[in-house]
């Protein structure tokens, strides 16, 4: 029976191991694919794209909102001094700017309904305290316009000329 | 001895299979899985998860919401409820009609989108793919039988007359999500107590009266 106990005991560490490393990873791999799928899909690194209209054929994600505008920026700040600086142009309805981490968190929301919004963050490794840090050196930057018809979205692309999502290099 | 190490190999091996088989069932990143099977709010049918869009403590939710709910809004700027099933309980189908009724709800705007099994857009031209708060405005504008709230039809085929139409062509099997944008901080607190979530009355299916 004492033999048996040497291979259990190797069983269950293994299977907690496994476990506990699987949730450990799994949001980082799943963002890992989402930025990757993006890239694939020609959404730029530090610029926002806009995509399609969403529709049945358009759609490229799970749960899409056919009501909204979407716009995307891929960020990636390398040295601790980069920052990416974002600008929401002004949009007379809701729209929100968030930023979601390579870990998938959304660890800034800005709403901007009506006016213009302007934010800074940072890298991981920055010195200062004065702009928020991006948990991770990758993210990506996500606008959402309310345009529920044909006539608001080619509103809202238009209003899009005025976002920005720009590298700063210090 | 090799047969020793090969009972070492096997329990090895056999040990990271089942931890990684459960982290995936357990945290819901089996494939096929929706975001109907979890939630930690349900209100008349209507299931939403709060923790899609938050940085969450634990490690399962976080890993389920990265599944489901990829770059999906904090709850404070928007929550999402999802229906399978009409108000008898019986699942959504492409081959019935259904009435979906919406009355004021605690947030600034909000939607109803309909997705197919597969959580997509259902394949159809029909340019019918959800209702929301601005349709209401502008189609009852003169309309003395209607107050506040939303009536639409759910079925294959575009209604007579004026109704507004969610078209479920193409998705056998569906479900309703209802989005509110800016939602009321009452909503998020006492969400059972707040929300009167949208009716689904199933009218016919397959050409008999319901």
């Amino acid at each position: 029976m004492t033999r048996w106990l040497g291979p259990l005991l190797v069983l269950v560490v293994s299977a907690l191991v496994a476990h506990w490393a699987t949730l450990s990873l799994a949001p980082g791999v799943i963002m890992d694919r989402a930025l990757s799928a993006l890239e694939d899909r020609g959404v730029a690194m530090h610029a926002f794209t806009a995509p399609q209209r969403i529709t049945p054929k358009s759609q490229q994600v799970v749960r899409s909102s056919p009501d909204l505008f979407y716009s995307l920026c891929r960020y990636d700040l390398e040295d601790p001094d980069d920052r990416l600086s974002v600008t929401m142009a002004q949009w007379p309805d809701y729209q929100s700017l968030s930023f979601f981490d390579a870990e998938t968190n959304n660890f800034l929301t800005s709403r901007g309904t009506g006016r213009s919004i302007a934010i800074e963050i940072a890298a991981p490794d920055a010195a200062s305290q004065e702009v928020t840090k991006s948990p991770t050196q990758r993210g990506v930057v996500l606008i959402r316009r309310l345009a529920p018809t044909q006539e608001l979205f080619n509103a809202a692309k238009a209003a899009s000329a005025g976002d920005a999502c720009e590298l700063l290099t210090r | 001895m090799a047969k020793r190490v090969a009972v070492y190999c096997f329990a090895a091996i056999t040990g990271i299979a089942l931890g990684l088989a459960s982290a995936i069932y357990m945290a819901g990143l089996w494939p096929g899985t929706k975001p109907l099977d979890f939630g930690d709010v349900e209100v008349d049918g209507w299931r939403s998860d709060f923790a899609i869009g938050s940085e969450a403590a634990n490690p399962y939710t976080r890993a389920r919401v990265a599944r489901h709910g990829l770059l999906a809004l904090a709850k404070t700027e928007a929550v999402y409820f999802t229906r399978d099933t009409d108000d008898r309980g019986e699942p959504l189908r492409e081959d019935c009609t259904y009435r979906l009724s919406v009355g004021k709800m605690p947030a600034d705007w909000w939607s109803v989108t309909l997705y197919d099994a597969d959580s997509m857009l259902p394949m159809n031209d029909d340019e019918a793919l959800s209702v929301n708060l601005g349709q209401d405005n502008v189609a009852r504008i003169g309309d003395e039988t209607v107050g506040y709230g939303l009536s639409a039809v759910v079925s294959p085929e575009r209604p007579d007359g004026r109704d507004l139409w969610i078209s479920s062509r193409g998705a056998p099997t569906f479900d309703l999500m209802l989005r509110l944008y800016v939602p009321s901080e009452d909503l998020l607190e006492r969400p059972e107590a707040v929300l009167t979530p949208p009716t689904i009355e199933r009218m016919s299916c397959d050409g008999e009266a319901a």
